[in-house]
């Protein structure tokens, strides 16, 4: 007997429709804010240059410059070679150094990895120009450095070019790797290492059949998202790069030289199309070597104790930190100078700061504004996505976590050109220059981060906690709001402060869509350093870093020292 | 004031229309008494939960009708049902602390603070955790059987029609599993709430259910109470699923008025009475047909008995209460290896050594031979 119609219906008006009406907002940003932006973009990449957005305008011109511009083909190499060194270097610096934190007994252990974290949370672009003040053709270090090795007929190059990109992007990128691999190192079963050494295998013999390849998905997770910050970085090619283009600064050129969006989203396309390449290979060739750890017991990590072990292992990381932590430290002294350009800097003075109140004002509130706004949002928009792909698994959940999670692996100005393409000029909805723009943008490249969070939690919160809500008679509301939400508020807390601690430093995408009135504190250091006012660029720094450091320090103590997860994928 | 609960050839198919279509319940029509205790038993998989799921109304069914005493709730969503649920899990909120965990069903109720007290007060007692309730801490703090018993309580305090449990003691330790059955079937009788109780152990089933039902495959194969099912079992499978049977294969050779004659593989020959035949096919002589013997109905013994069969004993394990023989018979006797409980020990009787399956002509039963897994 299958049910009447009458029934059907009946069981139809009697469902509880909140959770529809809830979901239907978030689902529509997206439609909105990312797949009509992104679409436009992908269109607009096969419209010649200056062409009306008209599908009779259809062609390949655009992308026929990679083969016949000398300036395209350059950045694309440069992209290329840029990445995978820094990618390269970072696998170098990091898995020595996250093996031996784990396994040598050393000191502070904890300071180590505090400090550790310090390179990736702090804005990008700082550490960048902070290395032309040590490095550049005046630098401090460069200049010390030169003096010890001139007679021995060595020079040290510039930091501007190929080199400088790829030594500061390794430095700043590499705790990814030290990180996740510093807690593969130290949560792999020894038990699994013992067993091996009872079966008359060597320490090396261990290391590189046991040890190496039970963390070899971390490593690979770790290349991965830098290779993505690589890929996608703007800031320091930006500053450091020169002459040296690569694609997210080609981009940038096209928009800002030319107002070329359909050049500008060629290129987009092509570095979306290198990004995903990585990412599937990385999906499907390291992740499928996924190891779950079959075990009933485990027991302490044994900790290498000989004396040179320690030594060593501890000279290793205290030179990487020092190294990877100079530009932060340069950057605190030069904001109370007034220049450094000798071995010493000069004329000690609190101008610097002085002028914050007078000249950044503006800056200051924007950069509160926008990135508080957009924070509220995407914790909403995040938690409200997570819940639906989490709890309901409708049918094309997958997708959905495809699409929220794609603005993750897109360089910040690739998303800023498909908002351009999609909402400048006379657009159905206009938004050129407008506040909006920029916080939907953050939305859109932030969202993954307290969607991924907020999942993290739900994956924890058992289903029947629900379920027994509704059984004692609570609707669907107040299951959400009494059990739910309590819940899963750490994560959405966690996933927040993430964001709001990232958008306060966030350059790529504003760098395409800020106008006079939405200018931002890294618009304002960027185009300070670009003026050569190192003084006032470092002062503005140094309250980022104080303030994106504040945040953080209480993040770590809330949720602990788990924070790289949080930029993991998938 | 308790209420019925009947199903009326109640469907469920997972996936309808797909692939992978499951069909977890199929026309089951039968009603729980007035605050009855009902247990369904089945082994996994065989929609028992699924059918649990659907009364509480978290799967909605793809035909049929349930009711509540006379109110058909088949379209009602579980927030407006009445019913209370313990959860294989417990399910207690971990951000709210004990006193909070019951009262939910209450606050949820709008009841006001002074009556949720009193109603949480008394409920607490009924489960045996006044002191609980007095120091009342997070129920993550409390052990096995107190989050239990918390559980029910928060199932029991808002007076629901129906009670649901699902496997809820198949997260205790054995020893305390014995226990709180004993404490359900207490709690269930002094508040007289119809309830069912999922588990897929029968020990655990037979002794807490006033009745049971038998599931496989998302068909009720026999309902009734404990002793129906133990020593009426209307076919091979519920007389395996519910203790151990064993299985000998036998054609008929003869049929009285009485009695029915059969002969095993090795030329064994048996007279069972005609009322221990309990399939519905008619008999006739030369058809195949299934010995089914309880191990306390078989014994073993070294000399030789009428009627009896040639056997090889495997393993001896002494339980206290009885003593247990595996034999191994011939594979066209019996294609499964024996097991015969003796009330001690046969001391001339060895592991390996070879010995006479001897039967209990009187307790043996009849069965065609479909059903038998």
């Amino acid at each position: 007997m299958k049910l009447t119609n009458s029934s059907r219906w009946k069981r139809f008006i009697q469902k509880d429709f909140t959770p529809y009406l809830v979901f239907a907002i978030p689902l529509g940003f997206l439609v909105i804010f990312l797949f009509w932006p992104l679409i436009t973009t992908f269109l607009r990449a096969f419209m010649g240059s200056g062409a009306k957005l008209s599908l009779s305008n259809l062609g390949v011109s655009n992308f026929s410059k990679f083969l016949t511009s000398p300036l395209y083909q350059k950045s694309l190499r440069n992209s290329f070679v840029l990445s995978f060194s820094v990618v390269i270097f970072s696998i170098l610096l990091g898995v020595p150094m996250g093996y031996i934190v784990a396994r040598v007994k050393l000191p502070a252990k904890n300071l180590i990895l505090s400090l550790g974290i310090l390179p990736v949370i702090m804005p990008s672009f700082v550490g960048a120009f902070s290395w032309i003040i040590l490095m550049g053709r005046q630098g401090v270090a460069r200049h010390f450095l030169q003096i010890l090795l001139n007679p021995l007929g060595i020079t040290i190059p510039t930091i501007y070019g190929m080199f400088g990109m790829i030594f500061t992007m390794s430095l700043i990128y590499y705790p990814f790797v030290f990180l996740l691999s510093y807690s593969s190192f130290s949560s792999a079963n020894p038990l699994l290492e013992e067993a091996a050494m009872l079966m008359g295998a060597g320490k090396w013999r261990i290391f590189w059949t046991i040890t190496f390849p039970l963390i070899l998905p971390s490593l690979g997770a770790a290349s991965l998202l830098v290779f993505i910050r690589a890929i996608g970085s703007f800031g320091i090619p930006a500053i450091i790069g020169g002459e040296q283009y690569v694609l997210p600064t080609l981009i940038y050129f096209r928009v800002n030289g030319f107002w070329d969006l359909n050049g500008a989203a060629a290129i987009a396309v092509v570095n979306v199309v290198i990004t995903g390449a990585v990412l599937i290979f990385q999906k499907y060739v390291v992740s499928r070597r996924q190891y779950e750890t079959i075990s009933a017991s485990r027991s302490e990590q044994k900790l290498y104790t000989h004396w040179a072990a320690r030594l060593f292992g501890g000279l290793f990381c205290l030179v990487i930190l020092i190294v990877s932590l100079a530009p932060q430290i340069t950057i605190i002294v030069m904001s109370f100078f007034e220049k450094w350009q000798g071995l010493l800097p000069e004329g000690l003075t609190l101008a610097n700061y002085k002028r914050i109140p007078q000249v950044s004002r503006s800056e200051l509130g924007n950069s509160l504004y926008l990135s508080s706004v957009a924070t509220l949002f995407t914790a909403i928009l995040g938690s409200i996505i997570a819940y639906i792909t989490e709890r309901r698994r409708p049918k094309g959940a997958a997708i959905l976590d495809l699409a929220i999670m794609a603005p993750f692996v897109l360089p910040g100005t690739v998303v800023s050109v498909a908002l351009l393409s999609a909402f400048s000029g006379n657009a159905l909805i206009p938004l050129g220059g407008t506040f909006t723009i920029i916080i939907i943008s953050y939305m859109i490249r932030r969202t993954p981060y307290v969607y991924r969070s907020v999942v993290a939690s739900l994956t924890q919160l058992d289903p029947t906690l629900e379920e027994s809500s509704t059984i004692s008679g609570a609707n669907w509301f107040y299951t959400f709001r009494k059990v739910s939400l309590p819940l899963i508020l750490p994560g959405i807390i966690s996933g927040s402060i993430l964001t709001f601690s990232t958008l306060l430093q966030e350059l790529s995408t504003t760098i395409l869509l800020y106008g006079a009135k939405t200018r931002t504190v890294p618009i304002q250091i960027y185009i300070a350093v670009a003026d050569g006012k190192m003084g006032e660029a470092s002062a503005l720094s140094v309250i980022l870093l104080i303030v994106v450091f504040i945040i953080v320090y209480v993040m770590n103590t809330f949720q602990g020292n788990k924070m790289v997860n949080s930029f993991k994928l998938g | 004031m308790s209420l019925s609960l009947r199903y009326e050839s109640v469907d469920k198919i997972f996936d309808e229309g797909s692939k992978h279509a499951v069909h977890a319940l199929k026309k089951v029509s039968f009603t729980i008494e007035p605050g009855e205790l009902f247990c369904l038993l089945g082994p996994s998989g065989c929609g028992k939960t699924t059918l649990l799921r659907s009364t509480a109304g978290l799967e909605s069914i793809t035909a049929g009708r349930i009711f509540y005493g006379d109110r058909d709730v088949t379209t009602i969503p579980p927030f407006r049902r009445n019913i209370g649920m313990v959860f294989q899990n417990f399910a207690l909120y971990p951000h709210m602390n004990v006193f909070e965990n019951v009262a939910y069903g209450l606050r949820v109720r709008k009841m006001p603070a002074a009556d949720v007290k009193n109603k949480v007060t008394e409920i607490m007692e009924l489960v045996g955790l006044q002191d609980v309730l007095r120091r009342n801490p997070s129920p993550m703090a409390l052990s096995g059987g107190q989050q239990q018993r918390v559980a029910i309580a928060r199932a029991l305090v808002y007076d629901p029609d129906v009670l649901l449990l699902d496997e809820p003691l198949a997260n205790l330790d054995a020893k305390l599993r014995r226990y709180m059955r004993a404490e359900i079937r207490r709690i269930q009788k002094a508040t007289n709430i119809t309830t069912i109780f999922v588990t897929h152990d029968q020990e655990e089933a037979m002794a807490v259910g006033d009745r049971l039902a038998v599931l496989r495959d998302g068909i009720v194969e026999q309902i009734g109470s404990s002793d129906e099912l133990y020593n009426q079992p209307k076919n091979p499978f519920v007389a395996n699923f519910i203790g151990k049977m064993n299985f000998f294969n036998v054609v008929v050779t003869g049929l009285t008025s009485t009695s029915v004659e059969v002969v095993l593989a090795d030329g064994t020959k048996l007279s069972v009475d005609k009322k221990q035949y309990r399939s519905g096919e008619d008999l006739s002589k030369g058809m195949e047909l299934l010995v089914a013997a309880r191990p306390e109905h078989l014994g073993v013994c070294k000399e030789k008995k009428d009627p009896s069969l040639e056997g090889n004993v495997t393993i001896i394990q002494h339980l206290g209460h009885i003593v247990r023989y595996e034999v191994k018979v011939s594979l066209t006797s019996s294609d499964r290896t024996l097991e015969i409980d003796m009330d001690g020990m046969v001391p001339s009787i060895m592991e390996k050594d070879s010995v006479r399956v001897v039967f209990d002509e009187k307790k043996v039963a009849l069965y065609t031979k479909e059903g038998l897994i």
